[in-house]
């Protein structure tokens, strides 16, 4: 009974306490030192789009409940992202009431960031500022007195650095001694709100306390290290081939950067499922594990190092603040088609998986280019393709692992020029082509990558992608094992059952007539047709229907490879694995939509079904309508 | 409008030249976000980089980098 008491005190007791600022300020990264959390960050603008929550580390005294907001720039005209701040901040939101804030500034900005501050401090909460960029303030020969700014503010000021976690305890020290005090009227709240005389007042606020000073009268204007980058990356000739050349060395490094650990995984998968085989000799049980699990899930397994290393030079470009530039470059390109330079981070998220790619668009100011950019996402070649692309191409082009990684930045690229037509046209022709919204986009100064942080973010967002895919992938590789290895005759329900025989089969075969145009017989569609739990699905599936076994001693790849390259239509010596319909079938995975969380993230963040809905027909028509013109077009051309 | 007086828009001063501004004309909404983000009558900024199609142009102001477009550029009148 007392233990409940107490704990109903101190959950009565525990404050809830909002980081807010401007974008990039540094945020997301103090939520993390503070909560030991393992939130994105990247050195870009608008990276947080949702209210991140989280609670105080046991280090830092009692408990704080801890929010984090997405950056604002400006309360005017605000994106959603930045009106969901907004709104919280002003008290308006129906869950979050913030007790305290720790604003978060950019030392380096200061004016800026204390103006968004006089926002915060007008609402009569307890306020406490966090100042961050401090070693980037000393790069550019600054400094800033700490105390003198204080009593200029009015409000507690501690400087932290939320990477290494130097002054976070202070700082939430500072917080638990203030958030109790009654707030008394700080110059900060008295900032004005008309921008012309609040961006005086804290200049003279600035200026009159002494509390940031230079070296030398011309120093601290810009970051040379800074500088001496964005000369090269917009450079009138050189910034897009340097564009260029960052994609697609991101792309194919993907291929051949992974293929040790492909080969060390492929090794391991077979070996365990051999191992069952040959300990429990003809026994179904052991065939099932052997086969249908361990081969199954080991089938896409393989693939997992491409998709780690996918992730960790996305985290690395993140963090280096280059996209920023990109989406500076590519926008005069992107506004012509309908969509923003902001529109570039979101579509290259989508690289990595629609799903957070679509949350990403959050930061796009105008519905209309935002939902232009959800539209192109699902375009967008994500992480779960590259299994099925990869093993598409090892089939298509054997030997050279080059021309596979060269073909597969191919498509990658594809899938943009692509996504840019399909934007081009509906912008075009559906949505109705008005004025663009505001740029505005803020470059942040270049940061040396840290590794830790980078190699722990990679390692998030890969458990992540193994906890999500990975669920499917087993459920449907037993099941389809079990289905294509039982079956029902007229008199008794026969077990095993030779594959014509099985349910996949008599399922399978009434689909054949859609299935032939491409090129392909029903086994491929029933890979095709499990491709809709997750992508990756169809590798585990074309091991299962095409019977690798787990006790040769080839490896699985090479075996499945192997079962693909001989595999014939039934009954007939016909090849059903040719370039032709191999290619149709990575044209098809190109434009279909398969994936039924992307369509639920879309209907939330438009609130359209039909929208939704609409997507999903759409792509996964055309990619049916696509792969069978360009299978019959090859034919037509002399391809097999 | 009145293009009498001494004032250039930002979207034609060069690269790498100090200016001040004079003032905002352009759409009402648009024009308060810019004057938020610190793009302020009286203000000191200069035009650092211009995007290999000539736009967006990058600009610093009050300590920041921001690109705007030539053509949200050409609403704030410099001198
Ligand atoms: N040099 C330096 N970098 C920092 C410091 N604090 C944060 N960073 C980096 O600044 C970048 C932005 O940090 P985030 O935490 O994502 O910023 P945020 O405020 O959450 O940004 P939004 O979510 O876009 O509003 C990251 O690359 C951090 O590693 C600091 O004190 N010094
Ligand atoms: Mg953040």
């Amino acid at each position: 009974m007392t233990t409940r008491l107490s704990e109903v005190e101190s959950q009565t007791r525990e404050l809830t306490l909002c980081l807010v600022g401007m974008p990039n300020s540094g945020k997301t990264t103090l939520m993390n030192a503070i909560t030991g959390g393992n939130f994105r960050t990247a050195n870009y603008p608008g990276v947080t789009v949702s209210l991140l929550r989280g609670k105080s580390k046991a280090e830092f005294g009692p408990a704080l409940s801890i929010v984090d907001l997405p950056g604002v720039h400006s309360p005017v005209a605000p994106s959603p992202e930045e009106e969901l701040a907004c709104r919280v901040i002003e008290g308006n939101h129906a869950r979050v009431r913030p007790d305290a804030f720790v604003l978060v500034a950019d030392a380096t900005q200061l004016e800026r960031h204390l103006k968004f501050a006089g926002f915060v401090a007008k609402q009569g909460k307890p306020l406490v500022v966090a100042l961050t960029m401090i070693d980037i303030l000393r790069r550019m020969d600054q400094s800033v007195d700490v105390e003198k700014l204080a009593a200029a503010l009015g409000v507690p000021v501690v400087p932290v650095d939320p990477r290494s976690g130097e002054g976070v305890a202070e700082l939430v020290k500072t917080v638990h001694k203030f958030a109790s005090a009654p707030p008394v009227g700080s110059a900060l709240a008295r900032i004005p709100d008309e921008p012309v005389s609040a961006f005086k007042v804290i200049r003279d606020l600035l200026q009159g306390s002494h509390a940031v000073r230079r070296v030398s009268r011309l120093s601290g204007l810009t970051d040379s290290h800074t500088t001496r980058i964005d000369r090269i990356v917009l450079h009138r000739y050189w910034g897009f081939p340097v564009f260029f050349l960052v994609l697609v060395s991101l792309f194919a490094a993907i291929f051949w950067a992974a293929q040790p650990f492909v080969d060390a995984i492929d090794a391991g998968f077979s070996m365990a499922g051999d191992l069952v085989v040959r300990v429990f000799p003809e026994s179904i049980i052991a065939r099932f594990i052997g086969e249908g699990v361990i081969g199954g899930v080991g089938a896409v397994a393989v693939f997992f190092p491409q998709i780690m290393i996918l992730f960790f030079l996305m985290t690395l470009l993140e963090d280096s603040g280059y996209l920023a530039r990109g989406a500076t470059l590519v926008d005069r390109p992107l506004s012509y088609l309908g969509l923003h330079g902001r529109s570039f981070v979101p579509m290259l998220s989508g690289f990595a998986c629609a799903i957070p790619a679509v949350l990403a668009a959050r930061a796009i100011p105008a519905r209309r280019e935002r939902i232009l950019t959800i539209w192109i996402i699902p375009l967008m070649s994500c992480s779960a393709r590259l299994p099925v692309y990869a093993l598409l191409l090892a089939a298509l082009l054997p030997g050279a692992a080059w021309s596979a990684g060269l073909s597969l930045a191919g498509i990658y690229v594809g899938s943009l020029l692509i996504a840019s037509l399909t934007a081009g046209l509906a912008s075009r022709l559906v949505f109705s082509y008005r004025k663009p919204s505001l740029l505005a986009m803020e470059l942040p100064v270049y940061r040396t990558p840290r590794w830790k942080p980078i190699l722990r973010m990679t390692w998030a967002r890969g458990s992540s992608y193994l906890r999500r895919a990975g669920v499917p992938i087993m459920t449907v590789s037993a099941c389809l094992w079990l289905l294509s290895n039982f079956g029902y005759v007229p008199k008794a329900f026969v077990a095993p059952a030779k594959m014509e025989g099985s349910f996949a089969a008599q399922l399978g075969q009434k689909m054949e007539p859609m299935l032939r145009p491409m090129g392909v017989d029903w086994r491929v569609g029933v890979g095709l047709i499990s491709a809709f739990a997750a992508r990756e699905v169809f590798v585990s599936s074309m091991a299962i229907v095409f019977h690798v076994d787990a006790d040769n001693d080839q490896t699985a790849q090479a075996g499945l490879l192997q079962q693909m390259r001989t595999a014939t239509f039934p009954g007939t010596s016909q090849m059903i694995f040719t370039p032709s319909s191999i290619f149709g079938l990575i044209v098809f995975f190109f434009f279909s939509l398969q994936c039924f969380s992307t369509v639920a993230v879309v209907r939330k963040e438009t609130n359209s079904w039909r929208l939704a809905g609409t997507q999903l027909a759409f792509y996964t028509g055309l990619g049916y309508v696509l792969a069978v013109a360009s299978v019959q077009a090859l034919r037509a051309l002399g391809v097999a | 409008m009145t293009e009498t007086l001494p004032a250039k828009r930002l979207s034609e001063v060069s690269l790498n030249e100090w200016c001040r501004i004079d003032r905002l004309e352009g759409p009402r909404e648009d024009c308060e976000r810019l004057l938020d983000l610190g793009f302020t009558p009286g203000e000191e900024i200069i035009v650092t980089h211009a995007a290999p199609l000539g736009d967006p142009l990058v600009i610093r102001v009050r300590g920041a980098l921001l690109a705007l477009r030539k053509r949200e550029a050409a609403w704030i009148l410099v001198e």
